[in-house]
């Protein structure tokens, strides 16, 4: 009996633990975007190319971290609640349509290079590492696997 | 004179799944090929042009019926799209059907070879919850139609009520889009059929000249229904007009998958027309190692017979979801002329 209460603790303590340590990921673009926040669920169908066009009507150009980065799985699990990998039926069947997913930068200084110099792109990285070139539109806590 | 013996559905079968092995091998070209910048699925960017290049081909064998058994490289679809990152874009499916058949009496030929352009058009971006299409595009009834490509579906042989109430294509303009309705996806569609100028090629049972609309909502994370309209005259009947409406939902969590389309179609004013109604209900189960059963239960009425019921037991093996290998059996009654009982294998890829 207190084993199993000393075991749930620990399980507690450690979840605790991941959450305290768990660094937001900003959601950025431009420092010279009109744009100064997205909502989340507004986010979520640019990634999935829903939603085609800015405010300002050019075209969304939402980009992605390499498949193997560990903040591609946070950010994948924390907007859609599924793995990055798990999204492949999703876009093969966009791409019967044309469509194809968002293009991959190669690292988080790529997202920030890209994403500063584009206009309508954006991009995510962790939040320290965001600096004058870009502007954070949306805050995400790290997601877990339901 | 000593009979010519003819292969069994089984043996045929067996050997065309043999004969699809070596298509294990285009894994290992893929891998090879990931590496310089292509993934199986996603076709091939031509540079910094916007052009894409990329398609699906299937290739199945089946012994529906009476029918003798037959092997068809049924579909080879090559996608061509066009998109800078602009208000405009192209996308267009051309297909070349029946490339290879060989049937019980008759050997390996090209001779049922057809093209046909299967889709074309550009969308002109409006703002963010608005597209205007224009060109040839797949009717938007249910969900199957929409999807239909064979690495895209659970099993070879389509739904009957997918297909057999309504033109596939339509040729004219849509409008469609997404948008937010109380934080779910909301998307929809309407169009019009107005000319045969734009699609030269018609498909089968096409309309003449019809209009229509479809609503898709993702009522919870994992359930997405749909309904659909269509209001027509089919080139083949054009003194009849008929009206049709549907619904589909589909269910997913992790692998597991439930889906249905129900259609019902109207008499029209034929004085002697038949309203009718069909559907099906379909689920996967995903078994180990990349397996998944698929069941199906269909019935449908139809114009020349009592209302058609099938059953449909299949395994799809899909190592990733761009390659998938097919066996199913179809079983029914009333079901000779659009659903015949019988074996079918497929291979089919999306490159």
């Amino acid at each position: 009996m207190y084993r199993n209460l000393v075991l749930i603790l620990c399980l507690v303590l450690a979840a605790s633990f991941r959450s305290a340590n768990a660094e937001p990921i900003a959601v950025v673009t431009s420092a010279s975007s009109p744009l100064n926040h997205l909502s989340r669920d507004t986010l979520k169908l640019i990634y999935l190319r829903k939603i085609q066009l800015d405010e300002q009507g050019k075209r969304w150009i939402p980009t992605n971290l390499p498949l193997a980065s560990p903040l591609r799985n946070d950010f994948s699990l924390s907007l859609f609640s599924i793995l990055p990998e798990e999204q492949e039926d999703y876009w093969n069947a966009q791409y019967f349509h044309g469509i194809t997913p968002p293009p991959v930068m190669s690292s988080e200084e790529a997202v920030l290079r890209f994403v500063s110099s584009t206009p309508s792109s954006i991009g995510y990285v962790r939040k320290t590492l965001v600096d004058a070139r870009v502007k954070v539109l949306l805050l995400l806590s790290p997601g877990t696997k339901p | 004179m000593r009979k010519r013996r003819h292969p069994r559905p089984a043996q045929v079968v067996f050997a065309v799944w043999m004969l699809l092995a070596w298509s294990l091998a285009s894994l290992a070209w893929a891998a090879d090929a990931a590496q310089q910048g292509y993934r199986l699925g996603n076709g091939y960017a031509l540079g910094n042009s916007g052009l894409r290049l990329g398609g699906y081909s299937d290739i199945k064998v089946h012994a529906l019926g009476a029918d003798p058994w037959e092997f068809t490289a049924d579909d080879l679809s090559l996608f061509i799209s066009w998109d800078k990152n602009g208000p405009i874009r192209f996308f267009a499916e051309l297909e070349s059907a029946d490339t290879f058949s060989a049937s019980e009496h008759q050997s390996f030929s090209t001779r049922n070879i057809h093209f046909e352009s299967e889709r074309f058009y550009f969308d002109g971006l409006i703002n963010d919850k608005l597209t205007f299409r224009l060109g040839k595009f797949l009717t938007p009834i249910g969900h199957w139609n929409l999807l239909h490509a064979a690495p895209l579906v659970w099993t070879g042989q389509r739904p009957v009520a997918s297909e057999n109430l309504f033109s596939t294509h339509a040729a004219g303009a849509m409008l469609h889009g997404t948008m937010l309705v109380d934080s779910r996806q909301l998307d929809y569609a309407v169009y019009g059929d107005v000319t045969d100028i734009i699609d030269p090629h018609l498909s089968d049972n096409p309309f003449k000249d019809a209009f229509g609309g479809q609503v898709g909502y993702q009522w919870t994370d994992n359930l997405h229904i749909g309904i659909s309209f269509a209001n027509f005259v089919l080139k083949d009947h054009v003194d009849e007009r008929k009206s049709l409406v549907g619904f589909d939902a589909l269910w997913k969590l992790k692998k597991y998958e439930i889906s249905s389309e129900i259609v019902y179609r109207n008499k029209g004013n034929e004085a002697n027309g038949k309203a009718m109604l069909q559907g099906f209900l379909q689920s996967v189960t995903p078994l180990p190692s990349h397996w998944f059963l698929v069941s199906r239960y269909e019935a449908f009425q139809q114009l020349q017979d009592k209302t058609g019921h099938v059953g449909v037991i299949g395994l799809a093996y899909r190592p990733s979801p761009p390659l998938v290998w097919k066996l199913e059996y179809r079983l029914g009654v009333n079901n000779d002329a659009l659903a015949p009982n019988g074996l079918t294998a497929s291979f089919a890829v999306l490159f």
